[in-house]
């Protein structure tokens, strides 16, 4: 909205009388308490806990898509291994937030580069702005940004997704490649917004947990496959930074994962193994997406396998990091995280995921 | 030229939306502002440049020698208001009235940018003839160049191309042009656009005036629009509305690079124009510093601190020559990866092959900018553009397909056209062979 807009709209505020204003604060202050002391660097119970309002879900090319929004709040971006704590911007109205998964298996596709046009009465007040990529204890992957309405009203909101730019296997190996559009109504109502649950966590704040994951119907929650669910032999798990690595060997890749032989008149299955590093959080399992992976695998002191792993969304094994690679029992396995997940986080993950270790283990099965 | 202020309303701020707004009131409103004091254009038009895109030699030059772009700028769309193809009657028709923008003010007068103009013409203006265009001229239709993008093509006949240090002279050359008013700078108009040119329709309802300015002072002066948040950010010497100095001398392509050097069009030049909105608000109100020099420039000047302000002490160049090489290492080990360091991997001899004359836009009252290059061919731009999306980064490192890879977070481009910019002695309604 526009400054001037803005500024009639406080002077209106101001002469219904102080107390209109007064409770105003006291409902901003009351729903962004302050940050938990001595936060660990880990996973954390946050210092609240709040619901969510569904707009609806609409379906777009192969995916469906879900528009949904809270009060605005804190979060932090994240470059590199800093984090930049976003506040509540006093024009904030919501915090807009979408959740993308694949119709047919529920899978949450995590994906960056969404966009939102808002309009109003022919009006554009946010035209194409990006998403940011994020992860929140209680809705897992998603994207959101705090952005600015115009009060109660009807608001067309256009939500693009763009073609996926993680690699995809198996039986997504050839979707998610096109640009698709889902429109939604949005009947905006401050009310509404303010009966919105939230509830102080005061007995548990800054324990290491989290908060359970969020139950819709309409909803599918990100989580990662469980382990004993992941395909193939699952060769070791390790933590570090507070994450979870579940490292699992397929004997051939699942389609789309490079190596396929174009050799003429050759065979085109590829038989060499696929290792596949599942990186998740703890309590919850949900994948943390947008980081970059490298493995080293050494076997009787020799190095065998040393690359990147590259982002994968596979419907089996889930968003993962994955390179073909023969990992065999006795080996040495290395996992290294060379950038940590640049993906936005919600209150309670702002302190994990940021500083890793070397994850080794030796390969058992 | 110092701000003025005037009622509450800088004489800058006043203007640029005289240039928006357009039209007989406004330019005499905006007459009584900026009081041009130009001379008359030449009467020696022999001495013009044959390139229609030759106008470094008519800039300023700034104390690092980079060119300094005229203030205030206009796009005009333009479709053939005849059938079939042009006569020889509708050239002189357009040639003349060319003639008289020259003859009405000069190109640079005293550090001051007169009048610059180009005459372009896109790909469905050349469909109406059999020939097609030569080989020498590689000018394809708009299409989009990002996997992430869905721009609405523009296909006019022509675009008109106006700059000036002062917004009057460009809604009087349109004004002039347009048969609105009979005289520019004191000279009668030998001839109008009226009966060959119109203005053009296009695709999903399309703009055919688009408007702006770039330079110190005017995107402070013009943030109050949607996409720039309310807190003021743009910094008041910044020459565009995301905070940084752009076009240093060694970031440019030559006009000798971009020129077409052989066939019936040599001499001239191809434009591309992509009109894209701009969204700071995250860039200026939850991204911090460092992330803007990153993303802005390369990870290693943000940490290395190189950047003051809005960069004027990185003197004639960006200085990312050295960071190109490190764009798939920044990916994954930085997680950010800067604009100018992935465009850096699309230069040839160490120089860019596109010459940037963009500017920024508050058309439709939203923060915007016209990305307006000149290269010899579109492919360069095209191969430019590649370099930009950052497709391998997002493939290979931790940036995302827009998340901390370069600013393609803040920018969504919505309309893409392409032109050939004539040598000026074939700028009037050419056929394909000139």
């Amino acid at each position: 909205m526009h400054r001037r807009r803005f500024l009639a709209a406080g002077a209106t505020a101001a002469s219904v009388g102080l107390a209109g204003c007064r409770s105003l604060f006291q409902t901003r202050s009351a729903r962004s308490p302050p940050l938990v002391e001595d936060r660990p660097d880990a996973v954390y119970v946050p210092s609240h806990v709040e619901g969510m309002e569904m707009v609806d879900t609409a379906e777009a090319g192969d995916y469906t898509v879900a528009l949904t929004y809270s009060f605005p709040h804190r979060f932090w971006l994240v470059n590199g291994d800093r984090t930049n704590q976003v506040e509540i911007e006093g024009s904030d109205s919501v915090h807009l937030m979408t959740t993308v998964w694949d119709t047919d298996t529920g899978t949450v596709i995590p994906t960056d580069g969404i966009r939102t046009t808002i309009t109003s009465d022919g009006e554009t007040l946010v035209s194409g702005e990006p998403l940011w990529p994020m992860l929140s204890q209680n809705m897992g992957v998603h994207t959101g940004d705090n952005l600015e309405l115009d009060g109660d009203g009807t608001y067309e909101v256009e939500v693009d997704v763009p073609p996926l730019s993680a690699r995809r296997t198996g039986g997504f190996r050839d979707r998610f490649d096109e640009q698709v559009t889902a429109d939604f109504s949005l009947a905006f109502a401050q009310s509404t917004l303010d009966e919105i649950s939230f509830e102080r966590l005061q007995d548990r704040q800054g324990e290491r947990d989290a908060l359970d994951p969020m139950e819709m119907d309409m909803l599918p929650v990100s989580t990662a496959p469980a382990v004993e669910d992941l395909p193939g032999t699952v060769v070791g798990e390790g933590s570090s930074g507070d994450a979870r690595f579940v490292a699992t060997r397929l004997d051939s890749p699942p389609a789309g994962a490079g190596g396929e032989s174009t050799d003429e008149g050759g065979d085109s299955s590829d038989e060499r193994p696929y290792l596949a590093v599942s990186m998740r959080t703890p309590y919850n399992g949900y994948p943390l997406p947008l980081a970059a992976l490298s493995a080293t695998v050494a076997r009787d002191g020799e190095t065998v396998f040393d690359g990147p792993l590259g982002a994968t969304v596979d419907p089996d094994i889930g968003y993962h990091y994955g390179a073909l690679a023969d990992v065999q029992s006795g080996d040495e396995l290395a996992i290294t995280v060379d950038t940590p997940p640049q993906v936005s986080r919600h209150e309670g993950y702002e302190t994990a995921f940021l500083d890793f270790a070397e994850t080794s283990m030796t390969v058992e099965k | 030229m110092p701000p003025t202020r005037s009622r509450g309303i800088s004489r800058r701020d006043f203007v640029k939306a005289a240039v928006a707004i357009g039209g007989s009131a406004a330019l005499s409103a905006c007459l009584d502002r900026e009081n041009p004091d130009l001379p008359q254009g030449t009467d020696d038009l022999s001495a013009l440049p044959e390139r229609q895109h030759a106008w470094n030699a008519a800039l300023q030059t700034d104390d690092h020698g980079n060119d300094v772009p005229p203030r205030h700028h206009l796009l005009l769309y333009l479709d053939y208001a005849g059938d079939g193809t042009p006569t020889d009657a509708d050239r002189e028709t357009v040639e003349t009235a060319l003639r008289s923008l020259e003859r009405a003010y000069p190109r640079s007068h005293e550090g001051d940018v007169g009048l610059l103009f180009t005459v372009g013409y896109a790909p469905a203006y050349f469909d109406r003839f059999d020939d097609p265009l030569p080989e020498s001229v590689d000018l394809p239709a708009p299409e989009p160049l990002a996997p992430f993008e869905d721009p609405a093509p523009d296909e006019p006949d022509a675009v008109l191309h106006l700059a000036s240090d002062y917004g009057s002279v460009v809604i009087g050359a349109e004004e002039a042009l347009l048969g609105e008013t009979t005289e520019l700078n004191g000279r009668e108009m030998d001839a109008t656009f009226e009966g060959v040119f119109e203005r053009a329709a296009l695709a999903d309802d399309g703009p055919n005036r688009r408007t702006g300015f770039v330079g110190e002072g005017l995107p402070a002066d013009n943030q109050d629009v949607t996409g720039v948040p309310d807190s003021e950010p743009v910094p008041e010497d910044s020459p565009l509305f995301m905070g940084f100095e752009s076009g240093f001398e060694k970031t440019q392509a030559t006009e000798d690079r971009v020129t077409i050097d052989e066939g019936p069009f040599a001499g001239g030049t191809t434009q591309h124009v992509s009109t894209m909105h701009l969204n700071l608000e995250q860039w200026y109100e939850q991204d911090t510093r460092y992330h803007r020099e990153a993303t802005m420039f390369c990870p290693a000047h943000a940490d290395e601190g190189r950047i003051e302000g809005t960069g004027k002490n990185l003197g004639n160049t960006s200085g990312v020559g050295a960071c190109a090489e490190d764009v798939a290492s920044d990916a994954r080990e930085e997680g950010v990866v800067g604009h100018a360091q992935k465009n850096a991997r699309a230069r040839e001899d160490g120089r860019p092959v596109i010459l940037r004359r963009d500017f920024d836009s508050t058309d439709g009252d939203h923060a915007g900018l016209h990305f307006l290059a000149l290269q010899e061919s579109i492919a360069d731009f095209v191969a430019t553009r590649e370099a930009m999306n950052g497709t391998d980064a997002a493939d290979e490192g931790a940036v995302g397909q827009r998340t901390n890879n370069g600013i393609l977070q803040y920018i969504n481009v919505r309309r893409r056209g392409n032109y050939l910019l004539p040598p000026r002695s074939s700028r009037a309604l050419p056929t394909p062979r000139a």
